[in-house]
């Protein structure tokens, strides 16, 4: 979550983003809608920021996310203090900390909205990392709820015929578990529709990633960050097609008008990795002072990499592919055509990666994909050692010091 | 050289038999991180698989490619393929295990330089039987892959053939530990550890026969040394390098009588039928039925069931926790399986590892304290 | 009956004498780099303090980080248990003690008799120990010895969150050059070593009442500050830096009793 607010200064008002408060509203009564649930008679489930939403959405199960209430934690910096009370439990702190902080607020509940609703089931999909089968196994013993796990196989060179086989038949195994935890059938119908819902959102969701090939860029990674919220949460529903549809508007009038996030931007960067929540204002400060700008990322373009090729499939069935074929499910070589693709498009001069302690997935690797983008593309490459959520992994004085040396490079 | 002195010198430098060995007989020879490796068909396929387990030395190269939170494990065992100790290597296979050693294949395609390279992604869940379907389906791939790679051809009947030496194997090592656990007295506290060192890296038709030799020269209860007056404990994590810690803990005055180390009993764990149709769907059903790693996925209590029977079985007082630092599986899996241990009455104790076990005299400190503990 | 304990600290090597279940002397020197000879060293010295004959020695136990260098004694008993039996001698109340030394931390759950149920002692990282502490001085050009005092006076505890004590040096540095007060500075630096020691008590499971020895319990900041985080009041053993040293007599009282 973005840090916007904060002292009137008219420049900035100008650059301000107005679909911010439309998305707070959207955020505040989903989750109020969220916590409301059991009242009302509606089920919850819990599922990975990478798994399927969209029949869950089809049942009308709301989904939580507790990657987004980790988000939600480390922008409130209240990680560290979330993540000791995981560590008194007896968890590592060298675990991920998102599991540590939701795993902690779980038992303190002390958090930013004073706990998630609880789950009556859990949605696991691995396509994202192994880490959240041990945390949903966790959450299964602790709320002692049924679990399912989508398990999506790494493809380190094809996505083959076994898996493609192997993925369709645990979505329909999916299916059935909704439909015996839920007590009634899927309404397949109501399911296609979500679908085109969901395809229609993942779209918007590109084209809004898309303006920032425009220079000066109308927006950056850190907007992104916020705006990010809604597709990983809701898509397949129409509140989340109607609000990315009003941001789009609003970006490309920001185009014609001429208004940048950056006010002179002369340096436009990528980054790689998760936000470092508890940072995201402090390190938007620090590249704009040097006249640059995250035009684009890794991470939440890996949403809009979920576009399904539809190919004549039902959507179910095209969902097996691209819910495998995720950004971090896939080797470094396959990653490095991505960034290059972006690299590319978006005209980028340098980039930034966060080696992030919390995510090995998406950082072991990020030594040799650095490497192949200096050498292959000539792209300048920072890494910066920090975590996502524990800001006890963060040196204020070494990161500053890494990003004005690297600018200076840039600018030589 | 009689067989325990055999074990012995291929526990100090595995990778100086196996380049010997390889002279000797010509034979390939098959790198694998993780228990889930189908040894069976690298064996059937006329290949030798050598289980890496890291570096004994200093980690240097290995820090261009791997940050400092990833685990020795892989971080050594990286350092090992870029220093040219592991040039005896025809190649890997990474049969995924976690979110560390599927990047690690990466890392190792791309800078290893070794002639082959293969990546057999294993379900992650052991529990359905679209995942058994699946696994077969990956057995049969990386059959054919490595048939293809080696210019052999992989029959059925080689494959019965391999399981049945590989179901002889574990035999024996599973009653060298039923032996251990009856008569810790028999062995020096580190030599089944070395020996089950030497059963995953020795070409394994020489580990058949030496450690059948070494069985039967091995006395029951000779002059009553069975009884070492020692306390018994039960080990429990992902991998042990470590001798030290059966020496120290021997000293610290208890004996380890069992464990479900991946290096340990998970290996011999679970017997391939060998009276099916399908070779692969025999292999398959083992790696479903075996109690499972914590990356993958069964049943979300059958660890810690299992670690209370495991405690009891073997009449052991408490248990050891050797939880090799960063590795994310087993400490997502501690906090709970100590909650059982306790609620049954188990001490414990949690030891972090790294590629050097903690100082001999804190390690000792925290032994003497907990074998005190112990009723 | 007399019999003497004898503990070997990385910094500090102490010595104590138990006759009938009564203290009868304790003497506290530094280690130095020979842990072999601090440990006869400091026997001697208290003998010939307390008035006392070797002969009348019943038996010696040694313990501490050196208690295997010390050859005379009969038997080395590592400094958990001791700390154990001492923090119950001291008093009987005590279910749960917190030692910090220099280089180590403990957290000991112990039963009416004094045994140990449970424990955990920190990795070999130096957060959360006296080391720590003796950086942060170091960063700071302070006095440790006044840092308990100084803390008193913090109005408002600067954060320390880096777990590195690398790191958390660094970020001392930049307070200072950010014009944060000494006190508050301190006071975070105290706060910092606690959460470490109270994440591990948690760990264990904290039971009430809990005594705190070792060399850091001296500082009234870390035991303001412990409290604080574990929301128990802790009571801080009249021989702190003792209390290992008096366990080990009481032991070796209780072995020569056995017999």
């Amino acid at each position: 979550m973005a840090e916007n607010e904060k002292k009137h200064d008219p420049e900035k008002e100008k650059r301000k983003i107005q679909a911010v408060s439309r998305m707070k509203e959207i955020m505040t009564d989903y989750y109020i809608e969220a916590k409301g649930a059991r009242e009302k008679g509606r089920k919850v489930a819990w599922i990975t920021s990478g798994g399927p939403v969209e029949p869950l959405i089809a049942m009308d199960v709301i989904p939580v996310y507790p990657e987004n209430h980790g988000a939600m934690i480390g922008a409130s910096k209240m990680g560290a203090q979330l993540c000791e009370q995981a560590e008194e439990m007896g968890y590592s702190r060298d675990l991920c900390s998102y599991a540590r902080a939701d795993i902690g607020d779980a038992v303190a509940k002390t958090g930013p909205i004073g706990g998630l609703p609880e789950p009556d089931m859990l949605v696991c999909c691995n396509n994202i990392c192994g880490t959240v089968l041990k945390w949903y196994e966790t959450a299964a013993r602790f709320f002692n709820v049924p679990l399912f796990i989508l398990d999506t196989p790494f493809i380190h060179r094809e996505f083959t015929d076994s898996a493609r086989k192997y993925v369709l038949a645990q979505i329909y195994e999916y299916i059935s578990f909704l439909e015996t935890h839920c007590g009634r059938k899927m309404d397949y119908e109501r399911m296609e529709e979500v679908g085109r819902l969901s395809v229609e959102a993942t779209q918007l969701w590109q084209s809004v990633l898309d303006t920032c090939a425009h220079k000066p860029a109308p927006m950056t990674a850190f907007d992104a960050f916020f705006h990010l919220a809604l597709i990983v949460t809701l898509r397949g529903t129409q509140v989340t097609v109607d609000y990315y549809r009003q941001l789009l508007d609003e970006l490309n009038d920001r185009i014609d008008r001429g208004i940048a996030m950056v006010p002179n931007e002369k340096y436009r960067l990528l980054w790689d990795n998760l936000p470092v929540w508890y940072r995201t204002r402090w390190l938007s400060d620090k590249f704009a002072g040097h006249d640059a700008a995250l035009v684009a990322d890794t991470y939440t373009s890996a949403w809009s990499g979920m576009l399904p090729e539809m190919n004549g499939q039902s959507f179910l069935e095209a969902m097996s592919e691209t819910y495998t074929k995720v950004y971090i499910n896939i080797s470094i070589d396959r990653m490095f055509d991505i960034v290059a693709g972006m690299i590319q498009k978006y005209d980028v001069d340098g980039m930034v990666m966060h080696s992030n302690r919390s995510c090995k997935p998406y950082s072991l690797g990020q030594y040799d994909l650095r490497q192949m983008i200096m050498d292959r593309l000539g792209v300048p490459t920072l890494i910066i050692e920090a975590d996502m959520v524990d800001e006890r992994n963060f040196s204020e004085s070494q990161i500053d010091t890494r990003i004005d040396a690297f600018m200076e490079t840039l600018k030589s | 050289m009689n067989p325990l002195d055999r074990f012995k010198s291929v526990w100090n430098d595995p990778n100086d038999y196996a380049r010997k060995r390889k002279q000797q007989t010509g034979r390939k020879i098959l790198g694998y991180f993780c228990s889930y490796a189908p040894e069976e068909l690298i064996h059937a396929a006329g290949l030798w698989p050598f289980r890496l387990l890291g570096t004994k030395g200093e980690i240097r190269m290995a820090d261009t490619h791997l940050q400092s939170y990833c685990c020795s494990l892989v971080r050594g065992g990286l350092e090992a393929a870029l220093n040219g100790s592991l040039d005896f290597l025809d190649g890997a296979v990474f049969p995924h295990t976690c979110d560390s050693i599927q990047r690690l294949s990466d890392i190792w395609r791309l800078n290893a330089g070794f002639a082959h390279h293969f990546d057999a992604v294993l379900p992650v869940r052991l529990d359905t039987p679209s995942a058994r379907q699946y696994m077969i389906d990956v057995l049969n791939e990386f059959r054919q892959e490595l048939a293809d790679a080696f210019g052999t051809e992989i029959s059925d009947d080689a494959v019965w053939q391999a399981i049945g030496d590989y179901n002889r194997i574990r035999e024996k090592l599973s009653t060298l530990y039923e032996l251990r656990s009856r008569a810790p007295g028999l062995f020096d506290p580190s030599t089944v550890h070395r020996i089950m060192t030497a059963a995953m890296v020795m070409e394994r038709r020489e580990f058949s026969e030496q450690i059948t030799a070494f069985l039967e020269g091995v006395e029951p209860d000779a002059a009553g040394r069975s009884d070492t007056g020692r306390k018994r404990v039960v080990l429990s994590g992902g991998i042990c390098t470590h001798p030290d810690i059966y020496e120290l803990l021997a000293r610290a005055g208890a004996d380890v009588v069992w464990d479900d180390l991946c290096t340990g009993a998970r290996y011999f764990e679970g017997r391939i039928a060998e009276d099916g149709t399908d070779p692969l769907a025999a292999l398959a059903d083992r790696y479903m039925e075996r109690t499972v790693c914590p990356a993958k996925h069964q049943d979300i209590t059958v660890r810690g069931r299992a670690l209370v029977d495991m405690v009891r079985h073997q009449q052991a007082g408490g248990v050891i926790f050797l939880l090799l630092k960063f590795c994310d599986p087993h400490a997502f899996d501690y906090p709970y399986l100590k909650k059982f241990l306790d609620e049954a009455g188990i001490p414990s104790l949690l030891l972090e590892i790294e590629e050097q076990p903690p100082p001999e005299g804190q390690l000792m400190t925290r032994f003497e304290t907990f074998v005190d503990m112990l009723a | 009956m007399i019999t003497a304990g004898i503990d070997i600290g990385s910094i500090t090597a102490k010595a104590a004498l138990i006759e009938d279940n009564r203290l009868l002397g304790t003497r506290l020197q530094f280690t130095g780099y020979n842990a072999q000879k601090a440990g006869k060293s400091v026997l001697e010295e208290l003998i010939a303090q307390s008035g006392v004959q070797r002969e009348q020695i019943a038996l010696v136990v040694s313990t501490g980080y050196g208690r295997n260098s010390v050859d005379f004694a009969d038997k080395a008993i590592t400094e958990i248990t001791c700390h154990g039996a001492g923090a119950h001698f001291i008093d009987p109340e005590t279910r749960f003690v917190i030692d910090v030394g220099g280089q180590d931390s403990k957290v000991i759950k112990i039963d009416a008799a004094g045994k140990v149920l449970d424990f955990a002692m920190n990795d070999k990282c130096a957060a959360g120990t006296g080391r720590f502490l003796e950086v942060m001085a170091r960063a700071m050009e302070a006095d440790l010895d006044d840092f308990g005092e100084i803390s008193a006076r913090a109005d408002n505890p600067a954060s320390i969150s880096s777990i590195c004590t690398v790191f958390a040096e660094s970020e001392v540095i930049s307070l200072i050059s950010k014009g944060e007060t000494r006190e508050n500075m301190i006071a975070g630096i105290h706060e910092s070593v606690a959460s470490r020691i109270s994440a591990m008590a948690r760990r264990v499971g904290v039971t009430d009442p809990v005594m705190m020895t070792g060399g850091v319990a001296r500082n009234p900041g870390v035991v303001r500050a412990l409290e604080k985080k574990l929301g128990v009041e802790i009571r801080v053993s009249a021989h702190a830096q003792l209390n290992g040293a008096i366990g080990a007599a009481l032991l070796a009282a209780r072995m020569q009793q056995a017999v």
